[in-house]
């Protein structure tokens, strides 16, 4: 019983720990400017949306917003086509050359981000895709595919051979055991799959704040950064635009929360 | 409806061959079963006749036809699988109806043909369930549903009653033997169990260590094993094997008796031996008899005997039963 009220304990005060930034930047962004000499965790007395309007019309973040969904949209949607396929292939195709593909795989998974990011945007620059969101898509999805084809392969490894040979012997091609046999079961890998690219797609700064200057193509992550000057920091403005980004995120793992979970643990157990 | 020859056929993996100059003529309608101890090929060679093992040497032919290189699709062959290998995102019609939905049959014919097949499969009630929820016997036949409703040349199974309990075992053994009698097709049957091949199996074919033992109907191999690996395989309870003096006497290495070829009593020649442990079936009792010079035997009497543990007796191979087998396990003439 003890134990159990110190874990309660303890869950709470890290609860309250992840949510409290969460809560004041609220606050914030629903002060009027008066209020701002108040500390930071008194709640709003007057309650105003000036703020919302202000960043999301002057302050381009409509733009910014569709941008990001696009990106983001995309890149998780045409991740979950590359990675699954690939992932199929190394799991139930014969070919030569396979352990070549997946060492290059494993290298993919271990190499950090920041050491490539450069070389990434000369190769972005050099094919002419600075600046446009194609560039931003190709790069997002070069980054984080080994990661995503290692998820679906060790969920395709839990699927038995004998489901791919029925589908064989039924008359189906590789590519009908693919959409109609091994997709339709692998969902909740897809789901993990959508969210987690999507979330890394629309959180992203680095890559963006590289490969895209021009401001109308930019990103929520990088508007953010237009509040913070080098002399003046607008603090209202900024907790408004944190709220926009965040909202999304949270609606999305509110709705999909099981699937979430059954999908990083499935595979893995089964 | 198709015959299927196999010419020297031969499989490797990598450079370890497990199975070796096969030759076998299966003939249209016919029901073979290949049986074997575990891991003696069976499974390989059903899954190179289905086309998911390629064929590393000698000759697949399927009417006439070589089948080498074709895919498992253009053979036209369906198989039950051990696991039963249902589709769980689908429902149990259209498991059965996915090969006739790939090659974009309209619904309605789908329809008409997964109807006759569930009907005649007692599955109708079930149709709209998931695998997930049926049991091991309904998945069963779901597994041969989903086969004969292709109407395929050749129907392949790999042991599909091991995953059953025993009594489910004997009734679906029946069921598979009398759909083939309704569908007269081409059954390629394999399992490790000599009774479901004796019951079952127009011609059997022994397989042991990758070579075929003998091919013959369950009465040949009974009646006129070719190996003594053959006689105690086919036979249940399995046949006594005496070397020694006995087998000496007899002028071979081993002499091979069923514990059903036994008369008791007998004259001076008899064996003489102590029952160590008795099973009354009811049927049959089976005695379990040490004999000196040729080790503890299995005796089966037809009908209920009274003999008790630690009873002697004598004993009399019947001499027309006798198998004698020389020093490579070949039988004498
Ligand atoms: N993919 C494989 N690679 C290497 N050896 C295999 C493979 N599949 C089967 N074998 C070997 O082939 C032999 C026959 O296997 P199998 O046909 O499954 O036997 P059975 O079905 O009679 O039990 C076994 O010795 C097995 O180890
Ligand atoms: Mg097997």
């Amino acid at each position: 019983m003890v134990a159990r009220y110190a874990l309660i304990f303890v869950l709470g005060i890290i609860a309250i720990l992840m949510v409290s930034p969460l809560i004041l930047t609220v606050f914030t962004s629903l002060k009027p400017t008066t209020e701002l000499v108040n500390p930071a965790w008194y709640p709003p007395l007057d309650v105003t949306i000036d703020h919302y309007i202000r960043v999301w019309t002057e302050g381009g973040f409509n733009r910014y917003f569709f941008n990001t969904l696009l990106i983001s949209i995309v890149d998780a949607a045409v991740m979950i086509v590359i990675a699954s396929m690939a992932a199929y292939a190394l799991v139930f195709l014969k070919f030569r050359g396979k352990i070549w593909i997946q060492i290059l795989f494993l290298i993919g998974l271990m190499i950090p981000v920041t050491a490539i990011i450069l070389p990434l945007y000369s190769i972005i620059r050099s094919i002419g895709l600075v600046n446009t969101h194609l560039g931003v898509i190709l790069a997002d999805l070069a980054l984080a595919v080994s990661v995503f084809v290692f998820m679906f392969t060790s969920y395709f490894v839990g699927i038995p051979k004998a489901l791919h040979e029925a589908a064989r012997i039924d008359g189906a091609t590789e590519f009908q055991i693919y959409r109609r046999v091994v997709m339709p079961i692998a969902v909740p890998a897809v789901v993990t799959t959508a969210l987690l690219e999507f979330l890394w797609s629309w959180n992203d700064l680095l890559l963006r704040l590289l490969l895209l200057p021009r401001d109308e193509m930019r990103t929520l992550s990088v508007g953010l950064l237009n509040f913070q000057g080098t002399m003046t920091r607008d603090v209202t403005g900024l907790s408004a635009g944190t709220i926009i980004m965040a909202v999304p995120v949270v609606v999305l793992f509110l709705f999909f929360q099981r699937h979430f979970v059954r999908g990083m643990t499935q595979g893995a157990v089964k | 409806m198709a015959r299927v020859e196999l010419k020297n056929l031969s499989k490797a993996y990598q450079d370890v061959e497990v199975l070796h100059d096969i030759n076998l003529t299966i003939e249209d309608g016919e029901f073979i079963v290949f049986v074997g101890p575990s891991g003696c090929g069976k499974s390989t060679l059903l899954r190179m006749i289905a086309g998911l093992e390629n064929i590393t040497g000698g000759d697949l032919l399927i009417d006439g036809a070589l089948a080498n290189s074709l895919s498992p699709k253009q053979r036209n062959i369906a198989m039950v699988f051990q696991s039963y290998a249902l589709y769980p995102q689908m429902t149990v019609a259209e498991n059965m109806g996915f090969s006739l939905s790939l090659e974009r049959k309209s619904k309605a014919e789908i329809a008409d043909k997964v109807n006759a097949a569930a009907e005649s499969l007692q599955l109708t009630h079930l149709l709209k369930r998931k695998p997930g929820q049926l049991s091991g016997g309904q998945r069963q036949r779901v597994a041969i549903g989903r086969a004969i409703v292709r109407a395929p040349r050749v129907f392949l199974l790999d042991e599909p009653l091991s995953n059953l309990d025993a009594a489910l075992r004997a009734e679906t053994r029946v069921e598979i033997s009398e759909l083939h009698q309704r569908m007269k097709t081409t059954m390629i049957y394999v399992t490790h169990d000599q009774v479901e091949a004796m019951t079952m199996a127009d011609r059997i074919v022994v397989l042991n260590g990758g070579y075929i033992e003998q091919v013959g109907s369950p009465m040949d191999l009974y009646n006129n094993p070719a190996s003594e690996f053959v006689a105690g395989f086919i036979g249940s309870p399995k046949m006594n094997f005496v070397k020694g003096r006995y087998a000496s006497a007899l002028g071979a290495e081993t002499v091979g008796i069923r514990p059903e070829h036994f008369d008791l009593g007998g004259g001076e020649n008899a064996w003489e031996g102590e029952v160590s442990l008795v099973e009354r079936l009811g049927h049959d009792t089976v005695l379990y008899v040490r004999v000196a010079d040729a080790g503890p035997l299995t005796v089966s009497l037809s009908g209920q005997h009274s003999q008790q543990v630690g009873d002697r007796l004598h004993l009399m191979p019947k001499p027309e039963h006798v198998h004698r087998f020389n020093t490579e396990g070949r039988p004498l003439a």
